[in-house]
């Protein structure tokens, strides 16, 4: 087994995670232009939901999937009608929003320890592993990265060919023009968190398969995701998938030099170093001040 | 572009009646009467922050309407929400040369066409916006952003084509342009209203745009102050409106 081809390995597989996160988190940040950091409390909502289902109520492992993900879209509409919505209408700025997203994640990090426990929950699964290319390669590490792609490539489709993604960009871009051509923007945002979310379900029920649930795992993950966008572009998808796999990798390979316990700190670190000289992220455009 | 139907009853086309708008608590208009025929240039020119674009902002539920009634062919669209202003057949191309700057020329026409359902329909009104504004089939596929902005300018305006309006309100189109482009945008707009579709244009160049006009309204601090022909240019009011009183 080649440790370089384990450590890139699980650099794409970390990646592909990250950029489901960023991906959703860049979508919601591109149209509505406000930081939705509950979007990580929504990502741990999927797993738990996913847990609920299949272990708890004992539904078939796909039909628990198929319901924890379309729960979780939900959840993220109803955030939007029932936070953002109200204080959109009240023209609360972008700050404001971002300190209601904050609280948001807060609360449900909340909820999810008073409805579930703190002690960490597993969803069992069969998991044979694989020897690919040197490096040992897990049934659900397979899946994860399959999912991602298909997934990533559908929200490509979705924004450049279909009428809605078109819509979401109009709006993303200028909102006051698009009223004038009679697209609501209250219906975009609202597909938007739909959308987003629906991603962030899919991320949730994958770390569930594959990794232990705890309630602050939306926590870390948003942060990557984050990062990953940050790395990229924020406001560009494309951008922050590739900053999310960049992240995979950087985090997995360096660990080769450093104790694995600087893994997180690898991610900070490449965060500060792209806020300070590339804000705008390796895909985004320079922003010019007034 | 096919030439539209022509609508029976002229003097209902469109009429504001003691209008009364702004923007929260700031009023910016003060009982504003005006009459629009179909298939007319009417041009509204006026000072600085007389209120020139909050009239078109006005008719498309763009700011607040405190008193007085929008009435288009006859019915109260006061209250009436922009998707629905748009089904009836009014379209507006804002201020400032604003374009989908991120998307594509032909995505931006495809905007403009947002209500229509029939893709069929969508491709043959872009064929005859395209025909009024050939320099954008060569740059269907470029993004708006790299566009000058004259072109900016004809994208804007074929946007709001796109949704085959009766009505098509231009706010400024002549902005930031230079001399000879803005010439071809007066152009595009006298051939559009040469086809039927009648325009209520904002505009601070109002000795270039009277030339074409057939109706104008001149604003003063959010009022109308004087309206007829062309003819009313030789007015000394005019002058007075423009210098503040201090005529030269």
């Amino acid at each position: 087994m080649s440790i370089a081809t384990q450590l890139i390995l699980n650099g794409i597989i970390a990646g592909a995670i990250y950029a489901l996160v960023a991906s959703g988190f860049s979508l919601i940040y591109g149209v509505t232009k406000f930081m939705h950091f509950a979007h990580g409390a929504v990502l741990a909502t999927g797993a738990y939901l996913l847990y609920t289902f299949a272990v708890m109520a004992g539904l078939n492992f796909w039909l628990a999937v198929v319901l924890a993900i379309m729960v979780t879209s939900l959840f993220g509409a109803v955030m939007n009608w029932v936070v953002y919505k109200p204080l959109r209408k009240i023209k609360a700025s972008s700050a404001v929003l971002l300190i209601a997203s904050i609280a948001l994640m807060t609360f449900i990090n909340a909820a999810v320890l008073a409805i579930w426990g703190a002690d960490v929950k597993t969803v069992p699964t069969v998991n044979p592993v694989f020897d690919a290319l040197g490096a040992r390669v897990t049934f659900i590490q397979v899946i994860i990265i399959v999912v991602s792609i298909l997934l990533l490539l559908a929200l490509w489709w979705l924004m450049k060919c279909t009428k809605l993604g078109k819509a979401m960009r109009a709006v993303a871009d200028n909102k006051e023009v698009a009223q004038t051509v009679g697209i609501n923007p209250e219906k975009i945002y609202t597909y938007t968190f739909i959308i987003g979310s629906f991603l962030a379900g899919v991320a949730g029920v994958l770390i569930g398969i594959e990794q232990n649930l705890y309630p602050q795992m939306g926590v870390s993950l948003v942060i990557k995701g984050f990062t990953g966008a940050v790395i990229g572009s924020l406001a560009s998808i494309p951008g922050a998938v590739l900053g999310s796999f960049i992240l995979g990798l950087v985090e997995n390979i360096g660990i080769w030099w450093l104790p694995s316990g600087y893994k997180d700190a690898i991610a900070f670190v490449l965060l500060f170093i792209f806020l300070l000289f590339k804000p705008s992220g390796l895909l985004g455009k320079k922003v010019r001040e007034a | 572009m096919a030439k539209k139907k022509s609508v029976k009853d002229t003097s209902k086309f469109l009429q504001l009646r003691s209008v009364e708008s702004g923007y929260g608590k700031l009023q910016i208009l003060f009982g504003v009467d005006m009459d629009i025929n179909p298939s007319d240039i009417t041009l509204i020119i006026g000072p600085n922050g007389a209120g020139k674009s909050t009239i078109l902002k006005s008719m498309f539920n763009l700011c607040d309407v405190y008193k007085g009634k929008v009435m288009y062919k006859g019915k109260d669209i006061t209250k009436l929400p922009t998707h629905d202003r748009i089904k009836m057949g009014i379209a507006i191309v804002p201020q400032g040369r604003q374009v989908f700057s991120g998307l594509t020329v032909k995505e931006n026409l495809e905007m403009g066409a947002f209500m229509t359902k029939e893709k069929e329909l969508i491709n043959t009104r872009m064929d005859e916006v395209l025909g009024h504004f050939p320099v954008l089939r060569k740059k269907l596929y470029d993004n708006a952003y790299s566009l000058s902005g004259g072109q900016q300018q004809m994208l804007a305006m074929g946007r709001g084509l796109m949704q085959d309006p009766q009505l098509l309100l231009l706010d400024e189109p002549s902005l930031g342009l230079a001399p000879k482009t803005m010439q071809e945008v007066f152009e595009k707009v006298k051939e559009i209203r040469d086809e039927g579709t009648a325009i209520l244009m904002v505009e601070q160049n109002a000795k270039a745009a009277c030339e074409f006009a057939d109706k104008i309204y001149v604003l003063e601090e959010g009022r109308v102050a004087m309206h007829g022909g062309r003819e009313i240019l030789k007015s000394d009011k005019i002058k007075k409106i423009y210098l503040g009183g201090h005529e030269k």
